[in-house]
């Protein structure tokens, strides 16, 4: 799923920086405008570490085999931390385990950050869904497509930007039949992904309810007033 | 008297009964040479020379070999135009003769389905030069050519190494989790 070094153009690099940047700023106004932006700090952080470690699980999928991602799931839990955290979580992996690449950080950021960002709005959708189903059947099924969405997108994405810039020198009939491979290997890691991300939510759901809470949304009139407030104190 | 009558006996099977089947005996050993020749003359000659090679494998971090991936070698000389391309062997293996007259780093890329490397393999001119970077590619080859960065004789991390980083990056993140959970406990007493 990483992009390693030397895949790709310079001119795709570039342009992964050039979109992860803005997102990523977007996302830290957005933490900076919550009423305690460090709130959400321990949830991230530590969901950073899963995120880091997830990479190294891989998972059979004979012929191939598959790693963990969890992007999905931290855009569900984590909202708009979830890009922060999977930047930190791609730099380490880079540097230290040799997945993904320096060059290529800002396009797997935004190949598995963006995804996490539309995966978060997914799960949101489970507050209209508690008005038709049980609370629980809600938050499960929200979990459950978040982390599906999550995954399944970036693949989406990875597939289409090799498949884009093949290099003139490669056998690209070979090259494609293994990206399709691969690719669909990452189906039933989307189905996986998007049960894990289901139970971890119903498990927090049971034990700590809070965890899940949305801070973005909450009063989206009164937060600004606060960010002023609190710009004027400072 | 014995003796005259072998030498008769002799005279008269050469002479007289193994002429005919003797000569014909020859005539068809010339004849299958011939053929022979003739059908020599549609195969191939085969010649042979021993060469230094150079042998670069790759596999994932699993120690999974990248079977049937794809190799591009590019030349010192010209590093947008491949020079020989080809595809690795089940276990991951590619075995070629770099051309020793073009001195400098020849980039052997090998990737599948969007994963892979690149590594730069200097060779100089003359046999030592060849020699001393196909061990490189060797040692290399022991370890994972994947976190094997551009430089091929760069020593990688070996797994402890690596385990032991990254559970100091899980440490630190812990750690920061713990900070920011304890402040806001804090805060939320205060």
């Amino acid at each position: 799923m990483h992009i390693p070094d030397g895949i790709l153009p310079a001119q795709v690099c570039a342009a992964g920086y050039a979109i992860a940047t803005p997102v990523a700023w977007y996302s830290l106004r957005k933490i900076n405008r919550q009423p305690d932006p460090t709130v959400g700090i321990p949830k991230a952080a530590l969901l950073t570490a899963t995120f880091f470690v997830a990479s190294s699980i891989h998972i059979p999928v004979p012929p191939v085999s598959v790693h963990l991602v969890l992007n999905g799931l931290l855009g569900a839990i984590l909202g708009y931390y979830a890009f922060p955290a999977i930047l930190i979580g791609l730099f380490f992996q880079a540097v230290i385990i040799g997945h993904g690449g320096l060059t290529t950080l800002g396009v797997d950021a935004a190949m598995m950050g963006i995804p996490a960002i539309l995966a978060y709005q997914v799960f949101r959708l489970r507050h209209p869904l508690a008005k038709r189903f049980n609370r629980r059947f809600a938050d499960g099924m929200a979990g459950f497509l978040a982390g599906m969405v999550g995954l399944g997108l970036a693949a989406v994405i990875f597939m289409t930007l090799i498949i884009t810039t093949l290099p003139p020198g490669l056998d690209a009939a070979t090259e494609k039949s293994a990206i399709y491979g691969l690719s669909l290997a990452h189906v039933p890691l989307a189905v996986l992904e998007g049960a894990f991300t289901a139970m971890l939510v119903l498990f927090f759901q049971r034990v700590k309810p809070e965890l899940l809470e949305d801070h973005w949304q909450k009063k989206p009139s009164k937060a600004s007033d606060l960010t002023t407030e609190q710009a004027e104190r400072v | 008297m014995v003796f005259n009558l072998v030498t008769l006996d002799r005279k008269r099977f050469t002479f007289i009964r193994w002429l005919k089947p003797e000569m014909i005996l020859i005539l068809a050993i010339i004849f299958v040479l011939v053929t022979a020749q003739r059908s020599l003359a549609h195969g191939a000659v085969i010649e042979y020379r021993t060469t230094q090679a150079l042998e670069v494998q790759a596999v994932y971090d699993t120690g999974e070999p990248l079977a049937n991936a794809q190799v591009t070698v590019y030349s010192p000389e010209n590093l947008s135009d491949p020079w020989l391309t080809g595809t690795t062997d089940p276990q991951g293996r590619f075995l070629f003769t770099p051309d020793p007259s073009i001195s400098g780093n020849w980039d052997v890329q090998i990737r599948q389905a969007g994963h892979g490397d690149i590594v730069s393999i200097p060779i100089g001119e003359g046999n030592e030069a060849i020699a001393t970077t196909s061990d490189a590619s060797d040692s290399d080859s022991g370890n994972a050519l994947f976190s094997s960065s551009s430089n091929g004789s760069t020593a990688t991390l070996n797994p402890l190494q690596k385990w032991i980083m990254a559970g100091s990056v899980v440490w630190g993140l812990f750690g920061t989790a713990m900070f920011f959970a304890a402040r806001s406990k804090q805060n939320a007493h205060s």
